[in-house]
């Protein structure tokens, strides 16, 4: 037993180092591009972040790959909403389709790409959590609300692509550690 | 006469007696539910002086102004839409009963769908009224249904077309006041309401508007504000700032494509910009148990409580249950901190309402004390 306990806690220590490296290490340029994936209003939540943390962002709703060759970092907000796809007139498939093009071009343009779950629970779930992996897997850092990652979803896809997350309580405690993570332009 | 004559007798006047309680209860609903306004209220009037044709209408309904005398602002708050969601429409009465302008002006609302409070949902066992404990003692509010009465406007049609898009809803929905925006001055019964409150928009050149409403816990859309893609940036500021108050809520927008709710056609139609909050009451839920008064107003339901714990089902639902006076709270709050993040957006064009009652207080000493 008391083998499993120190593994346990080498385990831990070890992914808490590798975040806290990571999340040191990776610095992401201004300006940024802010995109839904799913559609959910929370993007607008996080252009007004972005706004309070003084960094040079634009929010896209529905960006494709041709508003990517502006930016320097691209910020992607998962979460599903339904009414946020009916207010952009299009189906899930269609907006994965979108998700994974923007992703992939920010990939080849060798853009880093920030991951901001702040909806919690509402943008968690069988609709959501495909958004969720197919960008948190894409991203080189994240920043998590504590309700939308009860279930260690987030930490989980951290700690085996290590990627550098900060889960924050409540989604106004994000400024701070965006601050930190953006470079001062 | 025969034995069985007697009996058959006995037994009319048995129904007879059932039918007189069961109408004296029916026809109860009709009666107008009393409000004491704030003496800070400026002018009653009527929704119908902006669409004539609903006066005398079960579709008339009371319309209370605060005018501050200083230029700024208009607001217009709607309770009531869907009469079964008590919370909007309590928290209409609180802040008539209650507020005062600084600044600006306010239009209250509070019972939007008047029809709907005259008659409850078929085969829901919802509670016809309920009381509640007030400062000057108990006093009795009406819960009705979710749209209109279906005697104010029969027969339903199999598919309801919505005026002007065309879109396609069920029948039942032709009664919904939320689905039936912007109206048509010649339409239904519905239709003309929902004209009605456009024209009170316009003609009054509101400039923020509230629809307050609820829904069952297991609803995707809970806790939220709703609203059209010109009030989103005011939303925003709104949700972060009730956040720090550790009150939670998601930022949906309206879906463009989807007619005859206010959140969509009220600012497609005129300058004003509107929003929609939900709150979460179990009474409206599939999964709930025993169906009365006392569901209504404390929101404590014990299949909640097990739909809560488990981890695949997602639903809305606090731990004490969810009671009138959290939900009423939560729609004060949120409109303060609305109006707050309006007036920030907009410094040339404010408007301030004093003495909404705080969400805690609501909590703590309950709503009742916030009514006359």
């Amino acid at each position: 037993m008391k083998f499993f306990r120190y593994l346990t806690l080498v385990i831990a220590l070890g992914t808490s180092v590798t975040m806290l490296f990571s999340q040191s290490k990776e610095k992401f340029e201004q300006p940024i591009l802010i995109t839904s994936a799913g559609q959910s209003a929370d993007v607008t939540l996080a252009a007004s972040l972005c706004k309070k943390a003084g960094l040079n962002a634009r929010a896209i709703n529905r960006a494709t790959a041709a508003d990517v060759k502006d930016a320097k970092t691209l910020m992607i907000v998962p979460g599903f909403s339904s009414k946020g796809l009916g207010a952009a007139g299009i189906s899930r498939e269609q907006e994965m389709d979108r998700v994974k093009e923007v992703i992939a071009a920010a990939v080849k343009q060798k853009m880093k790409i920030f991951v901001l779950h702040i909806g919690g629970k509402p943008r968690r779930g069988v609709q959501s959590d495909d958004f969720n992996k197919v960008c948190a897997e894409a991203s080189q850092a994240m920043i998590v609300v504590k309700a939308g990652n009860e279930d260690n979803f987030f930490s989980a896809i951290a700690a085996s692509k290590k990627i550098g997350i900060t889960v924050v309580e409540k989604i106004a405690e994000a400024i701070k550690p965006l601050e930190a993570a953006c470079t001062k332009n | 006469m025969q034995r069985h004559h007697y009996t058959a007798l006995a037994f009319l006047f048995l129904g007879v007696i059932v039918s007189a309680i069961a109408s004296r209860d029916f026809l109860s609903m009709r009666a107008p539910d009393v409000l004491y306004p704030s003496r800070f209220v400026t002018k009653t009037g009527m929704l119908s002086g902006y669409c004539p044709d609903i006066h005398g209408t079960y579709g008339d309904t009371p319309v209370y102004y605060f005018e501050s005398g200083q230029p700024g602002a208009t607001i217009l708050l709607l309770g009531g839409t869907h009469p079964n969601e008590s919370a909007g429409f309590i928290a209409a009465a609180v802040l008539v009963e209650n507020v005062r302008l600084a600044k600006g002006r306010l239009i209250v609302v509070p019972q939007a769908c008047a029809s709907g409070f005259t008659a409850t949902d078929p085969l829901e066992a919802s509670p016809m009224s309920f009381t509640l404990t007030t400062r000057s003692g108990e006093r009795v509010f009406r819960s009705g249904a979710r749209g209109g009465n279906p005697i104010h406007q029969w027969p339903d049609p199999l598919v309801y077309r919505h005026y002007p898009s065309g879109q396609q809803l069920s029948g039942m929905e032709s009664r919904n006041l939320n689905r039936s925006y912007p109206g048509n001055p010649n339409g239904t019964f519905m239709e003309k309401n929902g004209h009605a409150l456009l024209q009170l928009i316009k003609t009054e050149k509101v400039d923020i508007a509230f629809d307050l409403h609820e829904a069952a816990p297991e609803v995707m859309i809970i806790n939220a504000i709703i609203t059209h893609e010109k009030g989103s940036d005011i939303a925003a500021t709104a949700v972060l700032n009730l956040e720090l108050e550790d009150l939670k809520y998601s930022l949906e927008l309206s879906p463009k494509n989807f007619h005859g709710l206010s959140h969509r056609e009220w600012g497609d139609s005129a300058s004003v910009i509107p929003f929609l909050m939900e709150t979460s009451n179990p009474i409206q839920g599939r999964l709930r148990g025993a169906t009365n008064v006392n569901l209504l107003l404390n929101g404590k339901d014990k299949f909640y409580s097990i739909a809560s714990q488990l981890t695949n089902v997602r639903i809305t639902y606090e731990p004490d249950g969810e009671p009138l006076s959290l939900r009423v709270g939560r729609h004060l709050q949120g409109f303060r901190r609305l109006i707050e993040s309006y007036n920030e957006q907009h410094p040339d064009n404010t408007a301030i309402v004093e003495n909404i009652p705080e969400y805690h207080s609501v909590i703590e000493r309950g709503v009742g004390n916030f009514l006359k």
